[in-house]
């Protein structure tokens, strides 16, 4: 941000990219008015607004929100805990990682919604089925990107710590897990737009109360301004959450800031 | 004077010999590396390696530090056989920039070698100040290593080796990247330190002049099979000086007889 205001033609071009924005909010807008599609399938922006701050005046929707957010966090975290982990356990033994390369790139290309009706045999219509798909799909980019960052580690870092007689237990917490961050930080935020994905898919598919399933019903019921509102509040969800994730990468990778 | 009483002093029998080579060969994926090495290092000497590219200098530091295993023969350190690496012996790798963990501050990277000392917490910071003092970064411990010049880099490198509390301080090229200035100033601090912990060193290079500054001894290789052929015995007074000592005529003479030892070598 500092950045930004220093050098005055990025401050112009950030100022201008708002009104490019707005621009196509207002287009939206004038489709809308001039009826171009009909407004029971397509609201004006003026619409989809007030339908979100009644929905949110209403608690509804702060409700949905909360449980599509935790949905999506549970999931995202339990895959990342067992990529991280899974991944640590490949990546450390070359032994492992040819074993189960063979399995894991065949499990791996399987899209997690081709799975939702095995989870739903398995686990029924509950919050496990919904998070058992979250996990599952999003825990591939952090196992990959673990295992990755587990055996790129720098030959010389591994002689340093044989040299200083640490032990495997310490060359995995001290060497290779910082030395796979960037990799593991990189694999969590796609895990992260995966979670936000499947969130809505398992709603909509578990009929769990969420907003991806307030959003399945109003468009069954042809409240299309509500739908509008809830497509918005994903977009809203998805940018915090990755900007919350840069945060994160910024301070735990400022090692590699120069100066 | 210190030279005189070198002189006078008798060789100590090769059983105190801290580290020896015994008909020592080395192959590495089948080609012969090293072959027929016999070598002693005294406890307290600063030997230097010397040699073309290629003769096998590094292996032979590897050898040291337990990183190789000799293919046929034996290596020795402290009357035992070297099986493995040791905390004893440090290594200083002549890629400091590669050696140290970037993700770990100045004082972080210190602090791994006494945690895997099993160092208690409470010491920890005492220990890291005094061993950044020594090195000239005390005012630099919070910095990233990307943050820091090359020179300041491979001082903190020998300062991670000098928190082991090491014997021997093995180095490959240590100063090789580094511009001249920096490189003597280097090459003094590190004299003190050795002096200063008593430690024995060994020392690559391919800068014939930094060898004999900075070495007891000198020992000269010859590539393809790597071999030690020759030995020189370096009188020169300590401390050494940048300016008056390679003006010495024993300077001179050995400057010269080495160089003529790696052109006959490249040749």
């Amino acid at each position: 941000m500092k950045r930004l205001f220093r050098n005055p033609g990025r401050f112009i071009r950030f100022i201008l990219s708002f009104f490019v924005g707005a621009f196509f909010i207002y287009l939206w807008q004038l489709c809308a008015d001039l009826r171009l599609v009909s407004p029971v399938f397509l609201p004006g922006p003026d619409r989809a607004w007030a339908a979100l701050v009644n929905g949110l005046m209403r608690g509804e929707l702060g409700h949905q929100i909360l449980g599509t957010v935790e949905r999506m966090l549970y999931g995202w975290v339990l895959a990342s805990l067992l990529g991280v982990a899974l991944g640590a356990m490949i990546g450390i033994s070359k032994v492992a990682r040819e074993y189960l390369t063979p399995t894991l790139d065949w499990i791996r290309p399987m899209p997690a919604s081709a799975i939702v009706p095995v989870a739903i045999s398995l686990l029924g219509l509950t919050d496990a089925m919904v998070l058992a798909i979250i996990s599952f799909g999003a825990l591939w980019p952090m196992l990959l990107a673990t295992v990755h960052g587990f055996a790129a580690v720098e030959p010389r870092l591994h002689e340093v710590s044989r040299a200083l007689g640490l032990s495997r237990w310490s060359v995995v917490w001290k060497i290779a897990l910082p030395n796979a961050m960037p990799d593991i930080l990189a694999g969590m935020r796609i895990g992260l737009t995966v979670s936000l994905i499947l969130t809505v898919v398992g709603e909509m598919l578990g009929s769990r109360d969420g907003l991806g399933f307030a959003i399945l019903l109003a468009a069954r019921s042809f409240h299309s301004a509500d739908l509008f509102a809830g497509v918005i509040l994903f977009g809203i969800i998805g940018y915090i959450s990755g900007q919350l994730m840069s945060l994160a990468e910024r301070h735990l990778l400022r090692w590699r800031q120069r100066g | 004077m210190t030279a005189i009483v070198k002189n006078l002093q008798p060789r100590p029998p090769a059983s105190s010999n801290l580290i020896s080579f015994q008909g020592v060969d080395l192959e590495l994926a089948g080609r012969p590396i090293l072959e027929g090495i016999d070598l002693a290092i005294r406890p307290g000497e600063f030997l230097c390696v010397v040699g073309p590219s290629g003769c096998g200098k590094t292996s032979l530091l590897r050898l040291i530090a337990g990183l190789f295993l000799p293919t046929r023969g034996q290596v020795h350190y402290d009357g035992k056989l070297v099986t493995g690496p040791s905390r004893e012996l440090a290594i200083v790798f002549q890629d400091y920039g590669k050696a140290l963990l970037p993700w770990r501050t100045v004082a972080g990277n210190v602090s791994l070698a006494l945690e895997a000392m099993h160092v208690p917490r409470s010491e920890r910071a005492n220990r890291i100040a005094s061993l950044l003092a020594k090195v000239g970064l005390t005012h630099h411990a919070e910095k990233f290593p990307n943050q820091l010049s090359g020179g300041m880099q491979q001082r903190l490198q020998i300062a991670r080796c000098l928190a082991q509390e090491p014997k021997v301080l093995l180095m490959d090229e240590p100063f090789g990247a580094l511009d001249a200035i920096t490189r003597q100033t280097l090459q003094d601090e590190l004299l003190r330190i050795v002096a200063d912990s008593g430690a024995t060193a060994f020392f690559v290079t391919h800068d014939l002049e930094e060898a004999i500054y900075l070495g007891d001894r000198v020992i000269a290789m010859k590539a393809n099979p790597g071999r030690v052929t020759e030995t020189f015995e370096v009188d020169l007074p300590r401390p050494r000086d940048q300016l008056s000592t390679p003006e010495l005529p024993e300077f001179l003479r050995l400057r010269r007889a080495l160089f003529d030892f790696i052109k006959d070598a490249e040749a």
